[in-house]
């Protein structure tokens, strides 16, 4: 089964964490990471570069891409990674969540991922 | 690109997979498990290039072994010459046996079936997690590439590499002895349950390039029917494969064109597999017949039921709940519980069903799954609830997290919810026909007799329903 974890956050979060606390702070998540890409659990693991990287895109009448700036969202924080997870069950994902770096500060959101199965009804 | 080879020369190929697995641990110990299971994905490997372009060789299970031992013996000494402080041991093969027919080769098939089997009970061992025995089982007993699996499971290769190494890690850190002992019917459940998993995994995947995603169901049928020649007198493994041919019997039916469910109500049942049932119905047959009745000869006896009828109002729902009933003994389970009081629905009405559902709401497993509801709503339009049926069903599509599921339950939602607004633009007529068939008066013993229009028109897509 798997499943996507979100994290969120924004500038002034980041911008709160001492630049000492950093080297500890990536080494925490990589050592996360490595853990369980090595057990085949965790599928990737993705950070999301700065908000005001991000754009919005429509198809313009040209059929070109119109590209403006945003999304400015009404939300105080944005995602700031993504892990896509592929396990055994919900209480394993479960576990893998709670085993999150910062998951005793912070909640992590975490999403079943909808499949192309087909059992009988 | 290297030249693969056509889908039948590749089943031959994999058949070979625990043959080959086999003489090279009984060669090299089951210590070397690992570096065993390499050498023979690798010898698989090279067949699948060189038996296409220069033909099929004389001694096919030699040829493999001959060049597995060469790749191993290769492997160990660049492992040796890195590790040349460690003491590690050494086992140089003679080149003589390389470069002739292997040592074993007279002996060799008594003793690879029950070293494949051993083999086999070590790929499905409880140290190992659920998806690792699969992925596991499915490349050293199946011949299956990691490639290939990754794809089976939608997972990158990298993924599906590390999960095998660390599943063989693991069985080397427990120091699990791939031999024969101790009885075979106490390891088997375990087996039984990775091949029922891959089943069910490949009835439900999409289809794909045959080649580079192998049919999952096909290959689960293939490797239990291998472990059926190897333990006839097993009946749960008879079971097994009559319940998968049984199940597998109806695919040409079970999809529209467009990928959607159908459901087994409405199949058209002149496409189910007629082989495939004849077969698991006579495999079915003699298992019970053996006496120790078991719970997958139990679930195939109810696919049997099913697939007898020629039309889903012929179906015999008395005997399907008798046989759950004895299910519920043999292996007690909530999903059982619940596909249970469908029965009782069918048998019994649809109250009595839904009092039985009723019971189930308190179990974890069960509170929010989807198809606590999908039941639910089937029941409650049955007792003409249509409104909370409605309801059921929109509250299923939202647990369930199969998007072909998710559409066709939500079609429900969406089909009853269009009923009961044309209901109130003309109360009069449909009020008429629900008081029609009062199905808690009907008595228990004619409710399948009674009940066909009204249950089929319930499990009918949107779009054809003329409610």
């Amino acid at each position: 089964m798997k499943y996507l974890m979100l994290i969120y956050g924004n500038e002034e979060k980041w911008a709160s964490f001492p630049a000492e606390a950093w080297p500890e702070a990536i080494a925490r998540q990589d050592a996360f990471n490595k853990k369980y890409e090595e057990t085949g659990e965790l599928i990737g693991a993705y950070g999301l570069g700065a908000e005001m990287q991000a754009r919005l895109v429509r198809r313009g009448q040209d059929g070109l891409p119109a590209v403006t700036d945003g999304p400015y969202q009404e939300t105080k924080e944005y995602i700031a990674s993504f892990y896509l997870l592929d396990v055994e069950n919900e209480e394993r994902a479960h576990q893998i969540a709670a085993d999150m770096p910062w998951a005793d500060e912070e909640p992590v959101e975490l999403w079943p991922i909808l499949h192309d199965s087909k059992n009988d009804l | 690109m290297t030249k693969t080879l056509r889908d039948a020369d590749e089943g031959l190929l994999r058949e070979f997979a625990p043959q080959v697995l086999a003489a090279l641990v009984r060669r090299y110990g089951t210590a070397q498990f690992h570096l065993c299971e390499d050498a023979t994905q690798e010898a698989l490997l090279a067949a699948a290039v060189a038996w296409p372009a220069g033909g099929l060789p004389d001694n096919p299970r030699g040829w493999l072994v001959t060049v597995a031992s060469r790749k191993l013996t290769d492997q160990v000494r660049s492992e040796q010459a890195r590790r040349e402080r460690e003491d590690r041991i050494a086992f140089a093969t003679p080149q003589s046996e390389l470069l002739a027919g292997p040592a074993d080769e007279s002996t060799a098939g008594a003793k690879d079936a029950d070293d494949s089997l051993a083999l086999l009970f070590g790929c499905c061992h409880p140290a190992v997690s659920v998806p690792s025995q699969i992925a596991l089982t499915l490349r050293a007993i199946g011949g299956l590439s990691t490639a290939q699996i990754a794809a089976a499971f939608g997972v990158p290769e990298a993924t599906m590499a590390q999960r095998i190494s660390r599943a063989k890690q693991t069985l080397r850190d427990a120091n699990v002895d791939f031999s024969l002992h101790g009885p075979v019917a106490e390891r088997l459940p375990a087996v039984l349950h990775v091949l029922y998993l891959v089943f069910n995994e490949g009835y439900t995947a999409s289809a794909g390039d045959a080649v580079t995603v192998p049919a999952l169901s096909g290959e689960a049928i293939r490797l239990t029917r291998w472990l059926y020649r190897l333990l006839p007198g097993e009946p749960e493994v008879a079971g097994l494969l009559a319940l998968m041919l049984l199940i597998d019997a109806r695919r040409p039916a079970r999809t529209q064109p467009d990928g959607s469910l159908v459901p087994l109500a409405e199949q058209d049942r002149s496409r189910w597999d007629r082989s495939r049932i004849d077969e698991g119905t006579v495999l079915i047959t003699s298992a019970l017949a053996s006496g120790q009745v078991g719970p997958y000869q139990l679930q195939a006896a109810i696919a049997a039921v099913h697939d007898e009828a020629a039309t889903m109002d012929d179906t015999d729902w008395k005997q399907i709940l008798g046989l759950y009933d004895l299910l519920e003994l043999a292996a007690p389970n909530p999903f059982t519980t619940l596909n249970r009081a469908v029965a009782v629905g069918m048998v019994q009405g649809p109250r009595a069903g839904l009092e039985l559902l009723g019971t189930l709401a308190e179990d974890k497993r069960l509170a929010k799954h989807h198809r606590l509801f999908a039941a639910q709503g089937h029941l409650l339009e049955l007792a003409g609830e249509q409104k909370r049926a409605a309801e059921a069903y929109a509250q299923a599509a939202r647990l369930s997290t199969s998007i072909p599921e998710r559409r066709y339950l939500a079609a429900q939602a969406t089909r009853l919810r269009e009923a009961l607004s044309e209901e109130k633009r003309q109360p009069f007529a449909v009020n008429k026909v629900l008081t029609l068939s009062p199905t808690e008066m009907i008595p228990p013993v004619r409710m399948s007799a009674r009940m066909p229009p009204r249950w089929m028109r319930s499990l009918m897509m949107p779009g054809r329903v003329s409610c």
